[in-house]
């Protein structure tokens, strides 16, 4: 265990903290290179700062000072009734305001004078785009490489919140994303596929379940997004090498422009690390930080988990 | 003074439970169970995880569907010939839970609902069993794959 001495866990931790120097860093990745233990470790370091990057997504509450001194009852009584008087003022308008699901009509997105529905949604194309995606050189897809890391410290997990800074980039950024909202309404249905399992008749049910998805929720005209996530064995359905479906996904593809494919780099970097494979992947088929992380983060942003 | 500070505050709760109990409505677990595999041992212990979670939360607190697409349609073939897998299906019924079946998955592989799966009405058949499973967690459903 000689890298046990090379690289303390704190030098690690800060590693994938980024907060070291430039040749440190540089000297570092060499070594995780090489070795695989190492890389692993430092595989594992990077999930839990995702995680936790997740579990803090909302700003922890500042410290309640206590109310000290005679009158302090008094306060605490008085403070007591106006926030109830809050609470219940709140929860009656909430009552009120609260409206059936489809809100935000396609109509009322195309509509000039409620330009705010059709900005929150490119919004959150924008934050959910935002999560690290990078495309395949073959095909260049929407990338909101320069959306910034806005996301983990957004005020509210709700992705139809409007961040002013995605709000800022949308038009020149996320063009093409705004236009394909306007086809077909607003983003309202997003479903995250899961694949992790290397079986072909398996693997041609899951395109089976996600084409009839679509198909279904086209004659719907529903406006939904499909991801799938592949990992693990799943990867081999976008590999270039390994898939029996390559024909078959660049026609969905071709077909359904809401229909997305995301590649764990993790597992693109274990068979490397591993086997020595160098994975392709098919065209349009984008990269994504971690299978499992992405499905967290999606789930936070509303997306609903089907494992097919 | 005190008095009437304490009656505001009572109010304002009474107020605010009334507030809740019209949000939220019932105050049952709802909950999909997704199934589209055919390996018998997995759906049996499947409808089991159903019957558990029945027993520990108590039928009167659970929504609960069971959604079932592609392989997962066997499930109801098997009920039809096979009594035991029949006597689970029942008995989950008889507790409220709704079995759906893709229609998708109907039309592919050619299944006519009326003969060859057990007691499956129109009423069971959903569209597409993604899109149902999607659309229920959407609703407030939790997702389990048992």
């Amino acid at each position: 265990m000689s890298q046990e001495k090379r690289f303390s866990d704190e030098f690690l931790n800060a590693f994938v903290d980024n907060q070291i120097a430039a040749e440190e860093k540089s000297r570092a990745y060499v070594e995780i290179h090489q070795d695989e233990e190492l890389n692993r470790q430092v595989c594992e370091l990077r999930k839990l700062h995702d995680l936790v990057q997740l579990a803090y997504r909302e700003p922890p509450a500042p410290p309640v000072h206590t109310i000290t001194g005679s009158n302090s009852g008094r306060a605490r009584l008085r403070f007591g009734v106006a926030a109830s008087f809050l609470m219940t003022l709140g929860i009656i308008l909430g009552s009120q305001i609260r409206v059936p699901e489809p809100a935000i009509t396609p109509q009322a997105i195309l509509a000039p004078s409620t330009v705010t529905p059709h900005t929150s949604q490119v919004a959150t194309a924008a934050s959910s785009r935002q999560s690290s995606l990078r495309t395949n050189p073959n095909k260049t897809k929407v990338v909101a490489k320069t959306a910034p890391k806005q996301l983990a410290v957004a005020p509210t997990a709700n992705p139809q919140e409007v961040t002013p800074v995605a709000t800022a980039v949308a038009p020149t950024e996320l063009a093409p994303v705004a236009a394909q909202s306007e086809i077909s309404g607003n983003a309202q249905t997003k479903v995250l596929i899961h694949l992790a399992r290397d079986d072909n008749t398996q693997l041609s049910h899951a395109l089976d379940d996600i084409e009839g998805l679509l198909k279904h929720y086209r004659e719907a005209n529903l406006n939904a997004r499909v991801e799938v996530v592949v990992n693990g064995g799943g990867l081999a359905l976008v590999r270039t090498d390994t898939s029996a479906f390559a024909e078959r996904i660049q026609r969905l593809q071709q077909e359904y422009d809401n229909l997305t494919f995301a590649a764990c780099q993790n597992t693109i970097d274990r068979l490397r690390h591993d086997k020595g494979i160098i994975v392709r992947l098919l065209p349009g088929v984008v990269t994504i930080d971690s299978g499992m992380a992405e499905i967290m983060r999606r789930q936070n942003q509303g997306w609903t988990y089907v494992q097919v | 003074m005190r008095k009437i500070i304490t009656m505001t505050v009572l109010a304002m709760l009474a107020v605010l439970s009334a507030g809740c109990a019209t949000m939220f409505g019932d105050d049952k677990q709802k909950v999909v169970y997704h199934i589209n595999y055919d390996d018998e041992k997995q759906l049996s212990a499947a409808l089991r995880n159903v019957n558990n979670h029945i027993k520990a939360v108590g039928a009167d607190k659970l929504d609960i569907k069971v959604v079932m697409h592609g392989k997962g349609v066997t499930l109801l073939k098997i009920a039809n010939t096979n009594l035991d897998m029949q006597q689970k299906v029942i008995g989950l019924k008889k507790n409220g839970v709704a079995f759906q079946v893709c229609n998708n998955t109907l039309v592919g592989k050619k299944i006519d609902y009326k003969n060859d799966l057990y007691d499956v009405s129109k009423a069971d058949i959903v569209p597409s069993g993604v899109a149902e499973v999607a659309a229920l967690q959407k609703k407030g459903y939790a997702y389990i794959k048992p």
